[in-house]
């Protein structure tokens, strides 16, 4: 166990004291209720050094030497700068280290400090140091690191590990008490995780409608038909378009969809969510483009028309889902839950709806920050790279 | 869900009570790689949606592992594994931001593709200390030259690889330790490869193709273990060798190699290791030592052997003499296991009577432990454990464990019987 950091020496306990030294009383001034005491005291007291320390309150204590010199911070004091020897020099702690943490702390270097023990008896001691509150943990690893006690580091960044492992976002956040505060936009890219989780999918997928149904009232406003597509053409097919094929945007776009298929089968369950979006985009973009009835070959766009209203939108986005969706991610997705958040989806929409003339003029400043990449080709309208292929 | 949209709403800016409770994102960046260092990659990635300030501190972590526990993959379908793993190991390495200290790769799908090679130029080019590499599918993977200019690596494990490295490799001047197994190296690239590496403390070598004779140059070596196919084993310059652990796979009942001049193997083999603390002699490599001239007792005693550890058949006369060698050259020893091993049972008496000659006697001072296993209770292995008994005073446990439940009673009878050096002796008897 790698003690010390920085070549400090540590200085060999007193053996008459270690000898003694089973858990006795320290002769503290505190007054903190949660102080953890261990009232054994089994042997007289014999002649041994104490360290003076001072804690950021004010608050002035002494403690056994070896059980203080334990910590690399107040090793280095003694040592290099000689403090701590009387009330008046007083080794002066980080700001880290309140009276109660320190505490714990000069619990656990009491019991470590002891050079008998086994490897059974010091894990086992650890596995019960380490059981509190999450608060108290964090404020611990706080305290430890400040002294650069590393073991105690290690312990406590182990335990808070297993604390966050195979949690969700929602109960991290509670458990923490982080603020869920990233913005809007940030929430709507797709998440860049690497995970399979099928949460995180279906909340990707939901922002992934959130987003489309933002981008449909920003398509309102404008007069010109932004049509954000991802550009997965091949070399060839944009080779044949350079070359002469533009006036048949039909064709363009049978090729397009057709790879779009053809993107499916080989990647079914893109972890990236950027595949996803973009077919969904496109999709719902053929909708409102000119050559709509090129895609008519496609059997969800069936029936649909090229009306901009935003129930239908709706009812198309629900409707076509089945089709649209991805079979594999949907098996592991419970129904009900899927109704849950269809609802849910149209309760945004809804709200959307009502205060529609200001959540425009948010949405337009967003459309205005995101600078996109485009090509302009001689098609109709502008074919831009999807923005959110942008990494951060 | 309906919590998050609501959440959203409410809380554009972090409330007061908020930042006061949330204790844990403000600590200092080497604990916060400490934290997310210990979850494995996927919950570390996720982490970034917890918060604004947690949106990229999983990018400095500097220790990267991909193995199965990361992905939840259930598919059986080669091509649609390796691009989701190839998919998420880029996503992850092009997000990542700070230097990678550990990068450790095993999958067990995944076999050795040619996006691997991108990732070690990645990982060559952020100075990585350790680098683990297990390709548990398919033949061997060759790592490409990048792989041999990362100068700071500390440590290097290679599963199931070829190692072919460039002309211009010299060494890697920190590498203290180096796992090698189910590789195809040749002879000439590995002499340079050991004794390139000045730092070299720890090697293990497993399964190796390629390499018949086993040159080991390595002045800092301490720790040596390996198990294969070789005809040769000899340490030059390996005086701080002090854990060796040896098996030889293959039965060399090889006339040719006897013949050729009297050198002895076990006297080759000891020369070079002075401080030798810790010796697993396992498999055939004991006949290996046997072949040969072998002395009743190594000129130069091994002072520091405490533990030692040797399969052998008890029936065969040579493999027992080298033991007695052995034995008899460590003074200090403190435990020893003798194995039996379990396909050579012949009904050859052939040494018969070699534990029992008395003029051979020679006191174990300090063997406190002695664990027999795999034995049947022929003579020659009861014999062995009645020398043992007859002259071990300070032997506080001698276990017994018999390979099969043939015979037990007999030999539990014999063992009683037994005279016993050490009054502190306990004979421990294990069901096989």
């Amino acid at each position: 166990m790698k003690l010390f950091e920085g070549g400090v020496r540590r200085q060999p306990p007193y053996p008459s004291s270690s000898e003694a030294l089973q858990s006795l009383l320290p002769s503290t001034q505190l007054h903190d209720p949660n102080l953890k005491v261990d009232m054994a005291v089994t042997k007289p007291e014999m002649m041994k050094s104490y360290i003076w320390l001072q804690t950021a309150d004010g608050s002035i204590q002494q403690v056994e030497q070896e059980v203080a010199m334990f910590c690399p911070m107040i090793c280095h004091e003694v040592i290099q700068k000689g403090m701590g020897s009387s009330k008046n020099y007083a080794i002066s702690l980080p700001q880290r280290v309140n009276p109660a943490m320190l505490s714990l702390i000069l619990d656990y270097c009491r019991f470590h400090q002891v050079p008998g023990r086994s490897n059974k008896e010091r894990k086992s001691f650890d596995e019960k140091f380490i059981r509190m509150d999450t608060k108290r943990l964090c404020e611990l690893t706080s305290a430890a690191d400040s002294l650069q006690l590393k073991p105690l580091v290690d312990l406590t960044s182990r335990a808070l590990a297993r604390i966050i492992e195979g949690k969700s976002p929602e109960e991290i956040r509670e458990i923490f008490h982080l603020p869920d505060d990233l913005t809007v936009e940030e929430k709507l890219e797709p998440l860049k995780n690497t995970t399979d989780d099928p949460r995180i999918r279906l909340l990707n997928r939901l922002y992934a409608k959130k987003r489309k149904e933002l981008k449909e009232r920003q398509k309102l406003k404008n007069v010109e038909v932004e049509e954000e597509r991802v550009d997965d053409r091949s070399v060839d097919d944009l080779l044949s378009f350079i070359n002469g094929d533009s006036g048949d945007s039909k064709g363009i776009k049978t090729s397009k969809s057709k790879k779009k298929n053809r993107r499916r089968k080989d990647q079914q369950k893109s972890t990236s969510t950027n595949d996803a979006i973009k077919n969904r985009n496109k999709e719902l973009y053929g909708l409102n483009s000119v050559c709509c009835s090129a895609e008519a070959g496609q059997k969800s766009w069936a029936g649909v028309g090229a009306s901009s209203n935003l129930h239908d939108v709706e009812d198309d986005i629900f409707a076509s889902k089945n089709e649209l969706d991805d079979g594999d991610i949907d098996d592991e997705i419970d129904p009900a839950l899927k109704e849950k958040i269809d609802r849910e989806v149209e309760d945004f929409a809804r709200r959307l709806n009502s205060d529609w003339p200001e959540r425009m003029q948010e949405i337009l400043s967003f459309g205005h920050e995101r600078k996109p990449v485009h090509f302009s080709l001689n098609g109709n309208g502008s074919l831009r790279r999807y923005a959110n292929s942008e990494q951060r | 869900m309906s919590s998050v949209i609501k959440q959203r709403e409410s809380s554009r800016l972090p409330s007061k009570t908020d930042t006061e409770l949330d204790r844990i994102s403000n600590l200092p960046g080497h604990v916060i790689d400490q934290i997310l260092s210990r979850l494995p990659i996927r919950d570390a990635v996720r982490s970034s949606v917890l918060s604004r300030k947690w949106r990229y501190k999983w990018a400095k972590i500097p220790c990267l592992v991909f193995d199965n526990q990361c992905f939840d993959v259930s598919s059986q379908d080669q091509t649609f594994i390796k691009n989701k793993v190839v998919n998420i190991i880029d996503h992850v390495l092009l997000l990542h931001n700070g230097p990678i200290h550990k990068f450790k790769l095993s999958h067990r799908d995944l076999l050795g593709v040619t996006d691997i090679d991108r990732w070690i130029l990645c990982m060559s080019r952020s100075s990585i200390k350790e680098f683990v590499l297990e390709i548990w599918k398919g033949q061997r993977y060759k790592p490409p030259s990048c792989l041999f200019s990362c100068q700071n690596l500390i440590h290097l494990e290679l599963f199931n690889c070829l190692l072919k490295p460039p002309l211009t490799f010299k060494g890697f001047k920190n590498l203290r330790s180096l796992d090698l197994q189910h590789i195809t190296i040749t002879q000439d690239v590995f002499e340079k490869l050991i004794s390139s590496c000045p730092s070299l403390e720890r090697l293990t070598l497993m399964n190796f193709t390629g390499v018949t004779h086993l040159i080991i140059d390595a002045p800092n070596l301490q720790f040596f273990d390996i198990g294969g196919i070789f005809e040769d084993v000899s340490f030059l310059n390996t005086l701080h060798l002090a854990l060796v652990s040896i098996g030889l796979y293959v039965n060399t009942e090889n006339d040719e190699n006897n013949a050729r001049g009297n050198s002895s193997k076990l006297l080759r083999f000891f020369v070079n290791l002075p401080h030798i603390r810790r010796l697993e002699i396992q498999s055939y490599f004991l006949k290996y030592l046997a072949m040969g001239y072998v002395p009743s007792r190594l000129p130069n005693p091994c002072v520091d052997l405490n533990h030692l550890s040797i399969r052998i058949d008890f029936d065969d006369l040579e493999e027992n003499t080298a033991a007695l060698c052995l034995l008899r050259s460590c003074p200090n020893l403190q435990e020893l296991e003798m194995l039996a091993r379990p396909d050579e049972q012949t009904s050859m008496e052939r040494s018969a009577n070699f534990w029992e000659d008395d003029h051979w006697s020679s006191l174990f001072a300090h063997l406190r432990m002695v664990k027999v296993v795999g034995i049947s209770g022929v003579k020659s292995e009861m014999d062995f454990i009645k020398f043992l008994l007859s002259n071990s005073p300070s032997l506080e446990q001698l276990t017994v464990k018999p390979a099969s439940q043939e015979g037990e009673w007999e030999l539990m009878k014999e063992l009683l019987r037994f005279r016993r050096a050490s009054i502190f002796a306990e004979v421990i008897y294990l069901d096989p």
